[in-house]
């Protein structure tokens, strides 16, 4: 065809112009980054080896005489100390090696019982691999009898720890100890055990990001334990934390939105209010609610009371000057020409001040919500701690950050969707706006789909018509 | 402007248009405004915005108030419409001070003042319901104010949806739905393109010529003023004051061919001699840049 001959070559739209709009796939497709980057930042460093990974995360621990830190397989330190920490107790083995490789079954040991209980210790330092490579259940990660039985079968070659391997230097240690142990006993027995010391094996670990940073697949798997679990007795669920921290939230806002839009709006409407009001609000807002949290403690006393209130006083002052600011920035030429069509005082207020700011204090109260969130912490604090808040601390005091991460998330998204779906609703409040007009983003599209689609099928109109379409190809 | 016009060629009226003012000066005055003055404190001192500004409006009038900008004529006509107190001086309306804003002056502003929440026909009811009137009949009368105005068809319309012109006819509709005794109108027109302030010029003569309505209308425009008034009130600028009311020798009913009649020119002359006495040809001896390569037969 004679349009494919001259098709004429196509600027490409640019994606760099200023204030121009892209198009609506350029603009999802960025949409969909704007989550996917953050999402392939945070899983590179987690996975990429040579990505940050400051820390050694141990595998295999050790104990250090005169030494008081304790460090446990799973437990995380930096790549500088690590080799002083193995190094520690390469010193320390050597001292007992020769010790330990001229034991005389038949000769008696003082101080046995002591020795003992140490050498049992460090039987079970390999615990943590054997039940990572599955031979122990973590029931038996106490049964002496199995981890000696292993020990055994790792000396005599029988058996290869794979995950994680034996370093050559453990391995090595392993046989030397075992070769000691056998010549009492075969299989454990506490009453024929070494009372020589035996050889501690050297620390191993993998290059690991500090436990503030847990991978994303843990978090995943974290989460969705933490919140299928059954509640332990007397406590909250995780839905019921939710829950609660929502209650509060939204208790708070709502009061303080009831009290503060009627006061804005006057403030907004008669410079009396205004003056009277404003001067106060915006040096009290000026005060960190928090500051008040121990006094609404003693005016509310506990339970939710003083948290609902601190949300409340939170939000209230910022609320009445933006509602004030909503109202004034109505224009004047339509109270102007309410008034040259005969409106008094009274009727200005309730049909030209209040509908038209409708719209926009909507949104005032959307950002405001938004507004109140950033309490919710601060108020689960007071008093006897509670909510998503309570198990926040604890987890967090644990260092079990893996727990911390799906909360702070879900709370993102709880305020996030609340968001999208007030702004879809407002579509459909206010039809008279301009905005309305235009065309939703692809979330609030997607919440509007829902009520629409029930609208169609009510007026029994499928919206989706295959014959229709085929019919219009044919005769093209 | 056209100098081979003589310049007081604008008083010369023809015998039907000569009785048609004396039958409009017959009629009871509408609107009377007596010794207005209009002050603004300024930091610098107190500004005279109006001064000593007096003049009558007859019934079924349809005046113009033009002047430079600066002249006071938005003032002037906020004192009328009581959204501005005067300094000294009165607005009377039958006869009766006015105080304060009232729904027998009808306004019609230059920025579309529709409320964006309620449709056309809400719109057009919106000063009976404020009157504190309801029901079908209230309804029914919006909707011949809205046939008036030829927007039938949007009745349910929100003002988004309305083109700029479309705005100003149901700002019309809605000021006359209060049945006004004099409709202000300050540069209804103003913000619209060229085309639709022509088409507007030409609907709002024709509602004034169906309605028992007298207009008071504020504009900049000499073309628009010429065509559409009765009489013209100039005002000088710093202080505003009343320079001359001029009696528009162009017959009724008026049509667009007129804008080339002897007449209209004369008016349109007069008027623009008013505002800007010396008009100056000072572009003329602006150096003049070249800025084209292509050719060079450009005069």
């Amino acid at each position: 065809m004679k349009s494919d001959l001259i098709r004429e070559k196509r600027r490409r739209e640019p994606w760099f112009a200023a204030r121009r709009d892209l198009s609506p796939r350029r603009a999802s497709l960025l949409g969909l980054l704007s989550f996917a980057l953050p999402l392939l930042i945070w899983s590179a460093v987690s996975y990429l080896p040579f990505l940050w990974h400051p820390d050694m995360e141990l595998q295999i621990s050790a104990d250090r005489e005169n030494v008081t830190t304790v460090y446990v397989a799973g437990d995380r330190m930096s790549q500088d100390f690590f080799p002083e920490f193995q190094e520690s107790v390469r010193v320390q083995n050597k001292a007992l090696e020769a010790a330990l490789a001229s034991f005389d079954p038949a000769a008696e040991v003082p101080n046995g019982a002591a020795v003992r209980r140490a050498n049992k210790k460090i039987l079970r330092h390999l615990v943590p691999v054997l039940i990572s490579n599955g031979w122990l259940t973590e029931e038996q990660a106490k049964d002496d009898g199995a981890i000696y039985d292993a020990w055994g079968r790792i000396a005599k070659g029988e058996a290869e720890p794979v995950r994680p391997r034996l370093s050559d230097e453990n391995r090595a240690i392993v046989a030397k100890n075992w070769t000691a142990m056998s010549k009492l006993s075969a299989v454990y027995d506490s009453d024929r055990f070494i009372s020589v010391p035996l050889l501690s094996l050297v620390p191993q670990g993998r290059p690991a990001n500090p436990d503030y940073l847990p991978a994303p697949h843990e978090v995943v798997i974290t989460g969705i334990k933490d919140f299928t679990a059954p509640p332990e007795a007397e406590r909250p669920s995780m839905w019921q934390r939710v829950g609660h921290s929502i209650r509060i939230v939204f208790g708070g806002f709502l009061l303080a939105a009831l009290v503060g839009v009627p006061i804005g709006v006057l403030c907004g409407t008669y410079p009396v209010f205004s003056k009277l009001i404003e001067p106060f609000t915006d040096f009290f807002r000026y005060m960190p609610a928090p500051t008040f949290s121990t006094l609404l403690v003693a005016i509310f006393l506990a339970n939710d009371a003083p948290k609902v209130a601190l949300v409340f006083v939170g939000t209230i002052f910022q609320l009445i000057l933006v509602v004030s600011n909503t109202t004034r920035r109505l224009e004047m030429p339509l109270l102007e020409a309410a008034q040259t069509l005969g409106a008094k005082q009274r009727q200005l207020l309730t049909h030209v001040v209040i509908p038209g700011i409708l719209p926009n204090l909507y949104n005032d109260l959307r950002i405001l919500l938004g507004w109140a969130w950033t309490w919710l912490v601060i108020a689960e604090l007071v008093g006897v701690k509670s909510g998503l808040t309570e198990f926040i601390e604890t987890q967090g005091r644990w260092r079990n950050f893996d727990s911390v991460y799906p909360v702070i998330i879900l709370i993102g998204l709880v305020g996030f969707f609340t968001d999208q779906i007030l702004s879809a609703f407002s579509r459909i409040f206010f039809p008279w706006t301009t905005e309305a007009g235009g065309k939703p983003n692809p979330i609030v599209r997607a919440i509007l789909f829902i009520p629409r689609w029930f609208r169609d099928a009510a007026a029994e109109r499928i919206p989706y018509r295959p014959e229709t379409r085929t019919r219009q190809t044919g005769e093209a | 402007m056209n100098t081979l016009v003589d310049p007081l060629s604008y008083r010369k009226q023809s015998d039907a248009v000569r009785s048609r003012f004396e039958a409009m000066k017959q009629r009871p005055v509408v609107l009377s405004v007596r010794n207005l003055h209009k002050t603004f404190p300024t930091p610098g001192g107190s500004v005279t915005a109006l001064k000593d500004v007096s003049f009558d409006v007859y019934r079924r009038e349809f005046m113009c108030v033009i002047g430079p900008s600066g002249c006071g004529k938005s003032t002037l006509i906020r004192i009328l419409a009581g959204l501005e107190d005067s300094s000294s001086g009165q607005v009377l309306l039958d006869g009766n001070p006015v105080s304060g804003p009232g729904p027998d002056r009808g306004m019609v502003f230059q920025s579309y003042t529709l409320f964006p929440w309620l449709t056309v026909k809400q719109n057009v009811m919106f000063g009976p319901r404020m009157a504190g009137q309801k029901g079908a009949a209230v309804e029914g009368e919006a909707r011949q104010w809205i046939d008036l105005v030829g927007l039938s068809r949007f009745e349910n319309s929100y003002p988004h949806q309305l083109s700029g012109g479309m705005k100003q006819r149901v700002a019309i509709a809605r000021a006359l739905a209060n049945r006004p005794r004099i409709l202000l109108m300050d540069e209804p027109f103003g913000a619209l393109d060229a085309q639709t302030r022509c088409q507007m010029q030409s609907y709002l003569l024709q509602i004034w010529k169906n309605l028992d309505i007298t207009i008071l209308f504020i504009t900049h425009d000499l073309d628009e003023a010429a065509y559409l008034s009765d009489r013209i009130l100039v005002l000088k600028a710093n202080p505003g004051e009343v320079d001359e009311i001029i009696e528009v020798p162009v017959p009724r009913p008026r049509t667009p061919a007129q804008f080339v009649s002897p007449e209209f020119i004369a008016t349109k002359y007069r008027i623009d001699h008013l505002i800007h006495p010396e008009t100056a040809a000072e572009t003329d001896s602006i150096p003049f840049p070249r800025m084209t390569v292509a050719g060079d037969d450009v005069e």
